[in-house]
């Protein structure tokens, strides 16, 4: 079954999205889609209760009001096919309405048909017609399984109102009943075995047997009443037929929750009638046995009664059909045999073509948020970005029913930039599992602990390759620090360091600076082949409140034992007050094969002295790797507090930088825009204003036109020279008067008001300067500037015909 | 250079002077107070320094095993002697002396660090045993011939060279020659190599070095081939059919065969060998492949035997080591419990129930010993069986084989005694002299009557048939003897590790029981 739901044809997919889109278009298919309607009660109002069904999650039992996010449409800003019908359309209602009439007629036990529901603007529309197959940019949805997902991540149940009995949710109930119920019968046989295989399990059997039978009979305690609408309850799925885009076998697909299910399946108690957006069949066969005999063989007008002779029916065939749209043969083949007049094309949909952008097709659920409740757990699904935490899905698992006991929690996490990927809390143990993916600042893999809190029972997971010290897991209890390495080049493989009580100091400052007594370092490490087994130590223990040293040396390769060596490094004074340095009694070894340099006292006071170094350096490390554990737990508490989410650099629409980006360059290019406009400024606008507007041109008109141009130009050239000069006389005149009053007072001015004058003076020579180097400037350019208006004026494209002409 | 000691007696290289230098240059302080109270052994030196001593001749050095270290340098030697047990040797130094000739360091396989630093050598030789040599120092010496450059390509490791100061030195081309002969080196006279003087030096010297390069390639490609030929010839000796593939018996039947090859030249008889010998040679060929075939199963036999009771020993180690542990996991806590513990009987109780461990542990492990003698002697015995089998079965087939090869030359002895009868009776006749070869006129010699012909053809036939003879009787011992050895390896192999394991099992026992008995004793002490 797998195999077969690998792939469907695209037009479904895009047949789905549309389906999600729009309520009341229910399914379509490239292939045949079928909608079965088992059930009576016809109204029209029913019908599209039935369509929207599609878009409206039930909740089953669920305490409070659904949340029902339904948008409401504007009907008056779609488009015109949605109001009316065209006359084509028409003639298809009429021709359904005498189809649905013969039909009835002549089935007058069956449900009338699901023909020409009335859509968002009530107006009555051919089912076929809603279907319009769409291929989406979306490589997820090409597939039937990614689109069927994201179908059923779209629609929201809503419960209706039971068709017999008004306000009956049972109905409901019996839906969510179907993920949960368990075959009975598998338990009875698997006890079955067991209590053949032997006497001892017989009785753990029996126990177990009695367990499960309370078990069902819990189960089936829970289990709804006979459900009073068993067969009557309409629904409509999807069928993808076998064929196409290598479906080997016909299966069924539930929209709401995107499974398939083989035509076998036992819920399926029947099929009345089914449709593409190019065609109509009904049933003929009896589905006294469900759906397990029916044949989708839609070519066989015996089994399957067509509305339409449509110009696509399939093949009547007992090879798989391959009719991609049209197949000539049997047109011909129909056209023949039946009247010409009832071949009839289904018109083209009235649908707009579906649109998902990006935004909503990666927040899939409507808000971007889902609830599904099972039995004993709840589902909650959210679109990326849209928690602060990069929550995207949360797993609940409950002991009871009512779910008040919680058993277990499930977080999945996305684009964290602490990494994290799936928080674990077990509920009942209290233990939490946090899960990272490649890229922590730590390394971390798995964390997983009861408390915050250093120095309780904790087990840390690394990313080996990542960290220098080849660290792979940590674990700790209230005494104890056990540490696994792997690849290290000095071959240490554990470390095991216990803790002794902590002594209380009088000057009390923190944790940190009063570690724990080290009591005991274990360390193991693995072959080293390039040493002798005598001479390579596979594990070394500090006793350090002892002051001994014990080292066992690894195994040859065709020995049992092991060398064995015990430092008391104890020291001690002889009794003539010297220090003792070293004595044999301060070392006990076993060797395999005793060597003689190894009983010579400088050789063991060599070694010696060597391992009081390096137990200096593991009691170093131990003590580092708890500060280490202390770095970790605030640093995850300080990720946790802020939770900061990651944006790709690919993601333009969320990441700020490159938004920025976008939007500076946007602006310059507005900007420059801006400026080309304002170069290409038209000169002839206001005298062009100045005439009627929308006639044409003369060459008289045209030629006034021109020279009013110019010699206003020329106005201006001559007013702006003016304009200069006039600035140019008055900045000259003020600064004579400035020096003429200079003069005059120069006698009783104070240093700072000369120094004002002085600045002044200067200024103003500049400002004269400049004024006059424009002027002269102006005066070059200005007959420049004429000359080049009227060129352009002579090309400019109302006047230039004209121009030329006489020119 | 040394001329400060010339006015010196030259001095020996005593004990006394080599247990001064080691006790000076060994350990100092708390360590060094240990080694002056035990003594240091020779062999546990890694490093010695001898300048300045005045050394005339390298002596007394053969007890410094494991140096690896050794400085001599600034004495006045003038022979590298003596060094030939100082295998492990690093770092040697003999800069400053008066040695003429490199010599003496054929043994020194491990030598990193070479220097010979102002000596009096002339030509640099006697180092190819110095395969990982990396540093050489030939500076200050009187090598003249840029030639001897060329002999250090054979050094893949050697980085740091310097010959300053040497004749060679002194030619324009010397530094340009040495980088383009020896492109590895990094310091030349201890300067760094620049890539532009490499590139430069390769371009100027390209044409020699590639000349250079096909001759050391085609030398390569020689010994190659000689080494692989070599190797072959091995596994055929191995599978004891050797020089089979081919004609060689049947030609060294000849080589020593005076009458038969004069017999060849009889009319028809060249024919009657050449056929003769293709034959041969066919039979020669099936017992080849048959050899290398039964070779092959042979080994294979020997693997899965291997095999097996490599497994086998595993496994028991295995469980060994799984007893130990469990004990001394059991004994440590009786030993801490027997420390704490103050109560007199109490204790004398826990060291009883030590000391039972300890026998329950020595019975458990010699128990697991003597089930896997048992069992290897089966499969050991088993094996015998088996190999014996096929190296019976082998030395059957081929001396069938080889009696094919028997027939083959009765049959060829007998026509070419008809031959022989014929042409003697022509010649008797007188028929022959006409159309008969000048080759056969030297033949003539043996028809002179029927017995001596009968007896040139019979005593080819009987060096023949010894030949053949002699080829199956040398395979037939050789692989007899591989087969007798091999299974007493394997008895002996297993005798050792039994007495080797009991002797590990009863060591380690005893060192057990002996602790116990100090704690035992400790104890009453306190």
């Amino acid at each position: 079954m797998e195999v077969l739901r690998e792939k469907v044809e695209e037009e479904e997919e895009a047949e789905r999205e549309e389906a999600a889109e729009r309520a009341e278009r229910a399914e379509k298919t490239m292939r045949p889609v079928e909608v079965r309607t088992e059930e009576a009660p016809l109204t029209p109002e029913m019908l599209r209760d039935l369509e929207k069904k599609l878009s409206e999650i039930e909740t089953p039992a669920s305490e409070e009001p659904p949340v029902i996010t339904k948008d409401t449409i504007d009907i008056s800003s779609l488009p015109l096919s949605y109001k009316t019908n065209t006359p084509k359309e028409e003639h298809l209602l009429q021709v359904a309405d005498d189809f649905s009439r013969q039909y009835s007629h002549l089935c007058p036990d069956r449900v009338p048909l699901f023909l020409y529901p009335l859509n968002e603007c009530e107006v009555p529309k051919f089912v076929s017609t809603t279907i319009r197959p769409t291929l989406l940019p979306y490589p997820d949805l090409y597939n039937w399984d990614g689109c069927a997902q994201f179908v059923s991540d779209f629609l929201t149940m809503v419960p209706l109102p039971n068709p017999l009995r008004p306000l009956v949710k049972r109905r409901e109930r019996a839906l969510s009943k179907k993920y949960t119920v368990k075959p009975p019968r598998d338990l009875s046989s698997k006890f079955e075995q067991e209590q053949e295989i032997k006497k001892q399990r017989e009785i753990r059997a029996q126990e177990q047997k009695r367990l499960r039978e309370e078990e069902e009979r819990l189960l089936e305690a829970e289990k709804a009443k006979p459900d009073p609408l068993h067969g009557l309850r309409v629904h409509s799925w999807v069928l993808v037929l076998s064929g196409k885009r290598e479906v080997p076998e016909t299966f069924f697909i539930d929209p709401l929750t995107a499974r398939s299910y083989s035509t076998q399946d036992d819920r399926f108690l029947g099929i009345e009638s089914i449709w593409n957006h190019k065609n109509y069949w009904i049933n003929m066969q009896d589905c006294w046995n469900c759906c397990k005999d029916l044949v989708f063989d839609l070519g066989d007008p015996v089994r399957w009664e067509f509305m339409l002779l449509g110009t696509d029916k399939p093949k009547l065939s007992l090879t798989e059909e391959d009719d991609n749209g049209m197949n000539d043969e049997d047109d011909v083949e129909n056209l023949g045999k039946e009247d010409e007049d009832k071949s009839f094309d289904v018109p083209h949909s009235w649908v707009e073509q579906i649109e998902i952008s990006p935004e909503a097709f990666e927040t899939r659920c409507p808000n971007g948020k889902k609830v599904i409740q099972y039995k004993r757990a709840k589902l909650e699904k959210w679109a990326p970005y849209l928690n602060s935490n990069g929550l995207v899905c949360r797993l609940t698992t409950y002991e009871d029913l009512e779910w008040t006991e919680t058993l277990e929690v499930k977080e999945w996490y996305q684009n964290r930039e602490d990494r994290l990927e799936l928080k674990h809390i077990n509920k009942t143990t209290g233990l939490n599992i946090d899960y990272f993916k490649p890229g922590h600042p730590q390394a971390l893999r798995v964390h997983s602990y009861k408390s915050m809190q250093p120095e309780m029972d904790r087990v840390m997971e690394f990313y080996e390759t990542t960290r220098v010290d080849g660290l792979m897991k940590r674990e700790e209890t209230a005494t104890t620090m056990t540490e696994h390495y792997q690849g290290r080049p000095d071959f240490l493989s554990y470390r095991h360091i216990t803790f002794g009580p902590r002594v209380k100091k009088l000057a009390l400052k923190s944790a940190e600076s009063n570690p724990r007594p080290i009591v005991k370092i274990t360390e193991r490490f693995l072959r080293n082949s390039a040493k002798p087994a005598d001479e390579d130590v596979a594990e070394r223990v500090f006793l350090i409140g002892e002051e001994r040293i014990q080292l066992r040396y690894h195994c040859r390769d065709d020995h049992i034992t092991a060398s064995k060596r015990e430092y008391l490094r104890r020291t001690e004074v002889d009794s003539k007050g010297n220090k003792i340095i070293m004595t044999p009694d301060m070392c006990i070894s076993f060797e395999v094969e005793p060597m003689e340099h190894t009983k010579k006292l400088l050789y063991q006071y060599q070694d010696m002295m060597h391992l009081k170094n390096e137990e200096k350096v593991s009691r170093h490390l131990a003590w580092e790797s708890e500060l280490e554990v202390l770095e970790i737990l605030k640093l995850r508490e300080e990720e946790e507090e802020a939770h900061t989410l990651t944006v790709s650099i690919y993601d333009t629409r969320r990441n700020e930088k490159s938004k920025e980006y976008r939007e500076t360059m946007e602006r310059v290019m507005h900007e420059e825009q801006l400026q080309q406009v304002e170069a290409q400024l038209d000169y002839l606008a206001p005298f062009l204003a100045q005439l009627p507007p929308g006639e044409k041109l003369t060459h008289w008109q045209a030629v006034c036109l021109k020279d009013e141009c110019l010699s206003d130009f020329k106005q201006r050239l001559i007013d702006k020279a003016n304009l200069i000069q006039a600035r140019f006389e008055k900045e000259t005149q003020e600064l004579q008067k400035k020096q003429q009053w200079y003069q005059e007072n120069q006698v009783t001015l104070t240093p700072e008001d000369e120094d004002l004058y002085l600045s002044y003076c200067s200024q103003a020579v500049f400002r004269i300067r400049i004024l006059e180097q424009r002027l002269n400037r102006h005066k070059e350019l200005a007959p420049l500037k004429y000359l080049a208006l009227e060129k352009k004026l002579y090309k400019d494209p109302r006047l230039v015909e004209l121009l030329k002409v006489f020119a | 250079m040394n001329h400060l000691h010339d006015s010196m007696e030259p001095r020996v290289m005593d004990d006394d002077m080599l247990k001064l230098a080691v006790g000076e240059q060994g350990p100092q302080e708390e360590a060094g107070q240990l080694a002056k109270q035990e003594g240091i052994l020779f062999k546990d030196v890694l490093s010695l320094q001898l300048d300045f001593q005045n050394i005339l001749r390298i002596d007394n050095l053969w007890q410094f095993e494991n140096l690896r270290k050794l400085q001599l340098d600034n004495n006045i030697i003038e022979r590298i002697e003596g060094l030939e047990n100082l295998t492990h040797l690093v770092w040697l130094d003999l800069s400053f002396n008066n040695i003429e000739a490199i010599e003496g360091l054929d043994t020194l396989v491990n030598l990193e660090d070479l220097s010979l630093f102002s000596n009096r050598i002339s030509k640099i030789d006697a180092l190819d045993a110095l395969v990982k040599l990396q540093v050489l120092s030939l500076g200050n010496n009187q090598i003249s011939n840029m030639m001897n450059i060329i002999y250090l390509r054979q050094f893949k490791y050697l980085r740091t060279l310097s010959l300053s100061g040497n004749p060679i030195s002194e030619a324009e081309d010397y530094k340009m020659f040495i980088c383009a002969y020896l492109p590895d080196l990094v310091y030349l006279d201890f300067r760094r190599i620049s890539d532009d003087t490499k590139e430069l030096a390769e371009a100027k010297h390209q044409y020699g070095i590639d000349e250079l390069k096909h001759r050391e390639s085609l030398m390569q490609a020689r010994l190659e081939d000689e080494q692989a030929r070599r190797e072959e010839l091995q596994k055929h000796k191995a599978a004891f059919v050797e020089h089979l593939n081919g004609s060689f018996l049947f030609d060294s039947m000849y080589t020593e065969d005076v009458e038969g090859k004069k017999l060849s030249y009889l009319p028809g008889v060249s024919e009657l060998l050449e056929a003769y010998k293709d034959k041969f040679v066919i039979i020669c060929l099936n017992i080849f492949e048959y050899g290398l075939k039964q070779h092959e199963k042979r080994k294979t036999e020997l693997d899965t035997f291997n095999e097996c009771v490599h497994e086998a020993i595993q496994e028991n180690q295995e469980q060994g080591k799984h007893r130990i542990a469990k004990f001394e996991e059991k004994y440590l806590l009786s030993l801490n419990t027997i420390r704490e513990e103050s109560e007199v009987p109490t204790i004398e109780k826990k060291i009883m129930e030590c000391g039972e461990d300890i026998t329950e542990l020595f019975n458990a492990l010699m128990t697991l010993e003597m089930q896997l003698v048992e069992q290897l002697e089966e499969t050991i015995n088993l094996f015998e069986r088996n190999i014996i089998d096929l190296v019976g079965l082998f030395i059957e087939n081929v001396q069938s084989l080889m009696a094919q090869c028997r027939d083959l030359e009765n049959h060829h002895h007998e026509k070419l005694l008809e031959i022989s009868i014929n042409t003697l009776e022509k010649n008797v006749k007188g028929e022959l002299d006409e159309d008969l070869p000048d080759d056969v006129r030297l033949v003539s010699a043996l028809f002179v009557d029927k017995d001596t012909i009968i007896n040139a053809v019979g005593a080819s036939h009987d060096i023949h048939l010894l030949k053949i003879d002699n080829r199956e009787d040398e395979l037939v011992t050789r692989i007899n003897s591989w087969c007798t050895h091999l299974v007493d390896k394997i008895h002996r192999d297993e005798t050792t590790r039994n007495r080797e394991r009991v002797k590990e099992i009863s060591q380690y026992v005893d060192h057990m029981q002996s602790e116990l008995d100090n704690l035992e004793y400790g104890d009453i002490l306190d």
